[in-house]
């Protein structure tokens, strides 16, 4: 396999970085070049709520200059991404524009779900160490300049994940405000932290024991892979020893402690913040161990360039860890365990036999997957607007590994389960986000399956269990083994048959197969 | 507990400077060494001490003036070094006179060279000869200057040559005024007589000129006529952060250079005392400043004496630097960077791999960027025109030319200009610090990824000099160091810091630090009864916490052996403090600059070269590198180098513990000269690797007669 050279760029809210990457064949992937520069947009957007021209200016600047380096390594692709500093700014959209115009370069804004995941990715991409430490119960925190994310992992399983407005260079911003002398610095950090961690604690902590935390975040973990000689294995220290180092700036001058820890002086307050919040976060969960993999963003865009160009291939399968995801929030929201896995299988069965007709992939079937493990979570809140409830649900739950857009879709699949299908309502009605042309193909093929496998057990009996899905040409024939009387479900399937046939122009007939 | 601080256990560095120029001249006076080589030596103190006044001089009289009083290393305020200075100052001029006049002269003239030393001792023949010369040479490019109530004081350049008289209206009766003619740099100031009785004769232009200044002023009477030379304060302040424009604000400062205040007169002994007066008066200078030359003014001619045709007998021959055996001339050479880490001893060695290495890379179509620091470049630099050729071949160059290289820059400034026309990436160094690492890299794209090739060195991208100057220099393309070396690269182009050096130490931020930790954990391993070792050598050493740290680290029992070829503000055979240190200083024909460090780390000795010396500004001001040297061959190979030196009887003196440095007691040892050493195993080597290349060849060489010439 020829050898391919990658730039990953990060335009992050205090420093904009390019990782170049060379991807040379058997998973092998070396990081040959990276630079950095401090452009604080964070700070103008957490505070005016946009970035200035000055910051504009700086970061086109140093952009071009990354593009020269890209040119002298010749790489065969980009991608360049944004966050939260630009996501939050009011001006974000003119400034990637700016940025497009002044620079070539195509910079895309990540919402937070997909920035997290590539984070995960990053970390995973140390697979070694990483399926070492997930086998026992380990947290993710993800420290970045506007929120902080938490996941947690079950059986190498991540099964949940919550964001917090705890960033960095926010909290800083709140610090500048409050004018915080040195030594009450540790206490108002934890004050501010505290109240939103122990509704977290709350929520999600209460009979999960964490043993292992791994932390993401540039500020930090840079420096404990650093003592270690950049072995990312063995870049783990004991929760006891974290508290030394976070106490470690309350005791020493902020130049003392840049020469202590071998950094430039500007650093240190967030380095220092980022210890508390750790710290903090590392208590409440009582956890014993912490791993710095010094894993960032630009190594997770390398890993998920690599996978979509099959350069790599990853160990960990994160699709099990959505659907566990998915699992954990029905779960949360009472929702009946044995009755999302029938409709799963049946909505696989018949995906997959359609799969001529409706041309759909591997990603869409996992939309149809989620959307029948949570097809129903909006019961917790009411029996009557089941669609509605159900989709606000998933649009504020979030799930690693899911783009914001994929989660629109899989709510919206699993609203019109329920509610009248409604062009207009799609194109623009309501909602944050609109689905594009595309995407609503995508959900209105998924909600004419959903139904239809909703109707097959509208009793909620499962008594259709063994369905077998047949396509004969324009018949969609489903065999059934079932003893049980079927009427109930027979009268919702004929309903449903009717937007499924609109759809596929495929008329789903049902057969069963009584034995005697 | 001793306070290893204590200023008196340090020596002043002006003062160890001027033994440094001492043992130079001793390398004059040594009966020993071939005639001309005495007359180049002799030279190179002179200029030293240009050097030394500009700078050095200029920059204590700098804080004199701002009433800076701290004190140095040595508890000495700058007036206190001032006139310990001077008074050691004129008494090195005077042996370097003494040595001119009492020694070389004789001996050139019984070697059939004869210096004549004024005008007034020409033949009538020869004084015709000269007068002819003079109409039709010199006069046409002379500009006569003469001061009156409508002419004020001529500017005197900075380090030329002056006739300054006194001359009076023919006239009128008129009060003397001053006038004076520069002695032109354009034209040779050794003019060669006519051959007479069988023996060469060369006079002074100077001379010339002052035989015919009455030529030049046709109205006046001429009432005296002496040469005279100043030297001027040419420490350059730049305010680095205001200046908008560094290149155009050094081109501002290099003209004002030649306004800076008088700092040293040079005048011939016996002059007119109304002359030196109005000297004195407009320049205007003190008294302790002037010096009374017995003989030609500004000794750096001796160069050119030297550079005479003939007299071969009296020359150490030249040596033509040898072959580097791992790249035969032809080679590949990245293809022999891949088979093995080479290590080059220049001058020894030849210094051609090196501009072979960036010019490979300008034509190779799989280079993809060449990135390069450059202090000094020599005229007419082939690194130069390799760089301009590959960033038109379509190579991504970066090089950083460091602008503030003292006396330098305007050089520079050349090359600088010349390589962005090429279409290079010029970094014009860092705001606030000197860039003196020498560094190279070259990225080349693979079949198998990219690999990084580098060279570092002890020594500058400089040709020339490489011919002179005793350096190490390393290719290798280790992909730690390659890391290391785009870091530093990264760096140097403003952005942040690596995460993590895996070889290098980089000055100013971890180089000091990196260095005072390899002293403490000799000191640890003395402590606890291993064994513990230091030999390192440099050029200068005046760092006080580096200082320190050796007189602590010798305090516990490490043996400290210290080659330093000029500075030294350490001191030695201090009962309780530096016993256990020894110092060496060689002086020979090539001029020790390599930097080598040696740790013996219990059992497992590392050895590191650098670009730095153990000073201040190398540790604090400037972007330095130290690398390791990590094979094991290589390694024994510096360790050879040193232990050479450490035995050299011939060139190297010993400092005492007095402050004095003392030629090596030669009895009972084997004489050894370790330059001398080196330049045979050189050769040795090279035939070596000559004789292995032809007989891993898989061709055969036939032997055919040729007709030579």
């Amino acid at each position: 396999m020829s050898v391919k050279t990658f730039a990953a760029i990060d335009v992050g809210s205090f420093e904009t970085s390019m990782k170049i990457f060379e991807f040379s064949g058997k998973n092998a992937l070396r990081v040959i070049d990276h630079v950095s520069e401090s452009i604080d947009m964070g700070s103008d957007t957490y505070a005016m709520g946009k970035i200035s021209n000055e910051k504009l200016d700086e970061l086109c600047h140093c952009l071009n200059q990354f593009q020269d380096i890209m040119k002298s390594y010749k790489v065969d692709a980009y991608r360049a991404y944004t966050t939260s500093a630009v996501r939050e700014a009011n001006n974000g959209i003119i400034v990637l524009d700016q940025i497009a115009q002044r620079t070539g370069l195509e910079v895309k804004v990540l919402s937070n779900s997909e920035q997290r995941f590539l984070d995960y990715k990053a970390v995973a991409s140390k697979s070694n160490a990483f399926h070492r430490i997930i086998e026992e119960k380990t947290a993710i925190l993800d420290i970045g300049g506007g929120s902080i994310q938490i996941s947690l992992f079950d059986n190498d399983t991540l099964v949940s994940t919550q964001n917090l407005r705890l960033g960095v260079l926010r909290i800083q911003e709140v610090l500048t405000h409050l004018n915080a002398g040195n030594s009450e610095l540790d206490a108002l950090v934890d004050e501010i932290a505290t109240a939103q961690l122990s509704l977290y604690k709350k929520l999600y902590l209460k009979d999960r024991e964490i043993k292992n935390v791994i932390i993401v975040d540039d500020y930090l973990s840079p420096l404990i892979l650093k003592r270690v000689g950049n072995d990312v294995d063995k870049a783990i220290i004991t929760a006891d020893s974290f508290d030394g180092l976070s106490k470690l700036f309350a005791s020493h001058s902020q130049m003392e402690a840049a020469k202590y820890l071998d950094v430039a002086e500007e650093k240190i307050p967030l380095i220092r913040i980022s210890a508390i919040l750790t710290n903090r976060i590392v208590r409440l969960m009582e956890a014993e161990l912490i791993w710095a993999p010094g894993a960032g963003l630009s190594d997770g865009i390398a890993y998920e360039y690599g996978e979509e160009s099959k350069l790599l291939r990853g160990e960990h399968d994160f699709e099990k860890d959505i659907l566990a995801c998915a699992g954990n929030i029905s779960k949360r929201y009472m929702g009946s365990r044995k009755r999302a896995e029938t409709l799963e299988n049946l909505t696989m069965e018949i995906f997959d036999s359609m799969k001529k007709v409706h041309g759909l992939g591997k990603r869409e079937r996992l939309y149809l997957r989620l959307a029948a493990l949570l097809h129903d979570c909006g019961k917790y809140i009411s029996l009557v607007n089941i669609g509605e409830t159900s989709y606000d649900i998933i649009m504020a739950t979030e799930m690693i590994g899911l783009s914001h857009m994929e989660r629109q879709i899989v709510a919206s699949i699993v609203r019109f389960n329920h509610s009248e299908f409604s062009e207009y309502e799609f194109l623009g009605g309501w909602g944050n986000g609109t689905l594009d042309r595309k995407n609503y193909l995508v959900v209105a093929k998924l909600t004419a399956i959903l139904r239809l496998c909703n109707s097959l057990d509208r009793s909620h009996k499962q008594k259709l269990k063994g369905l077998k899905a047949t396509l004969n040409d324009n018949e969609l024939v489903l065999t059934i083994d079932s003893q049980e009387d079927v009427t109930l479900e027979r009268g919702y399937f004929d309903m449903s048959a009717e937007f499924f046939r609109e759809m596929f122009s495929v008329t789903p007939v049902l057969r069963l197969k009584k034995k005697f | 507990m001793t306070d290893f601080l204590n200023p008196k256990y340090y020596t002043n560095r002006e003062l160890s400077w001027l033994l440094f120029d001492h043992r130079i001249l001793n390398e004059a006076r040594d009966k020993t060494t071939p005639l001309f080589e005495r007359l180049k030596f002799l030279s190179i103190t002179a200029s030293n001490l240009d050097e030394f006044f500009m700078v050095r001089v200029a920059s204590l009289k700098d804080m004199v003036n701002a009433g800076y009083d701290k004190k140095d290393i040595a508890g000495m305020t700058a007036t206190e070094q001032l006139t310990a200075l001077h008074k050691e100052i004129h008494h090195l001029v005077d042996l370097q006179y003494s040595t001119l006049n009492r020694s070389l002269l004789p001996l050139l003239e019984q070697n059939g060279l004869k210096i004549v030393k004024a005008h007034e001792l020409l033949t009538v023949e020869e004084g015709e000869y000269v007068d002819k010369y003079f109409m039709e040479n010199v006069y046409p490019v002379l500009t006569p200057m003469a001061v009156d109530s409508s002419r004020p004081f001529p500017l005197i350049r900075n380090k030329s040559l002056n006739i300054g008289a006194l001359i009076s209206n023919k006239k009128k009766d008129d009060e003397a005024v001053f006038a004076a003619v520069q002695v032109p740099s354009v034209l040779n100031r050794i003019v060669e007589l006519p051959n007479g009785d069988g023996i060469r004769k060369i006079i002074f232009l100077e001379e010339i000129i002052e035989r015919n200044i009455d030529k030049l002023f046709l109205n006046y009477n001429v009432i005296c006529k002496h040469p005279f030379r100043i030297m001027r304060n040419a420490d350059m302040t730049i305010e680095e952060e205001d200046a908008a424009d560094l290149l155009k604000e050094i081109e501002k400062q290099i003209k004002m250079r030649q306004w800076g205040e008088a700092i040293r007169l040079e005048i011939e002994d016996g002059c007119d005392k109304r002359l030196l007066k109005i000297l004195k008066k407009e320049l205007p200078i003190g008294e302790e400043n002037i010096y009374e030359i017995d003989g030609p003014l500004d000794l750096t001619v001796l160069m050119k004496v030297y550079g005479l045709d003939g007299f071969n007998q009296h020359k150490t021959p030249k040596f033509v630097p040898q072959q580097v055996p791992e790249i035969p001339e032809g080679c590949d050479i990245f293809e022999a960077i891949r088979k093995q880490d080479i290590l080059m001893h220049h001058p020894y060695q030849t210094f051609t791999p090196v501009v072979e290495f960036i010019r490979q890379a300008a034509k190779d179509s799989s280079v993809l960027a060449i990135k390069q620091t450059l202090y000094r470049v020599s005229g007419n630099s082939p690194i130069i025109a390799a760089l301009a050729q590959a960033a038109e071949n379509g190579k991504q160059v970066t090089v950083l030319v460091e602008l503030k290289a003292r006396f330098d820059e305007e050089n520079n400034i050349v090359w600088a200009r010349k390589l962005e026309k090429a279409g290079c990436h010029v970094i014009y160094g860092l705001v606030g610090l000197k860039t003196h690492s020498k560094i190279t890299l070259v990225v080349r794209k693979e079949e198998d990824g990219i690999r990084r090739y580098v060279h570092l060195g002890t020594g500058n991208y400089n040709d020339a000099t490489a011919k002179l100057y005793t350096d190490i220099g390393l290719l290798t393309c280790s992909e730690s160091i390659g890391e290391d070396a785009t870091a530093v690269f990264n760096m140097l182009s403003g952005y942040s810091e690596p995460l993590f050096w895996n070889r290098l130490s980089l000055a100013p931020l971890w180089l000091k630090d990196k260095f005072l930790y390899l002293i403490e954990r000799e000191k640890k391993h003395a402590l606890e009864g291993r064994k513990a070792h230091i030999i390192a050598k440099m050029n200068s050493l005046c760092d006080r916490d580096i200082i320190a740290a050796l007189y602590e680290a010798s305090t516990a029992g490490v043996k400290i052996d210290l080659i330093v070829r000029g500075i030294c503000c350490l001191k030695v055979g201090i009962p309780g403090v530096s016993e256990n240190i020894t110092v060496r200083s060689i002086v020979g024909n090539f001029l020790e600059h390599s930097r080598i460090y040696y740790f013996e780390n219990d059992d497992h000795y590392e050895i590191y070269c650098s670009s730095a010396d153990w000073m201040p500004r190398n540790l604090e001001r400037r972007v330095e590198i130290l690398f390791p040297v990590e094979k094991q061959e290589l390694k024994e190979e510096l360790m050879h180098i040193l232990t050479l030196q450490l035995e050299d009887t011939q060139k190297a003196s010993l400092l005492m513990a007095d402050g004095t440095y003392e030629k090596i007691d030669k009895r009972g040892k084997k004489s050894i000269l370790a330059q001398d050493e080196f330049c045979k195993e050189a050769k040795r080597k090279a035939k070596k690797g000559q004789i292995a290349q032809n007989t891993n060849a898989r061709r055969f060489v036939p032997k055919t007669h040729t007709d030579e010439n």
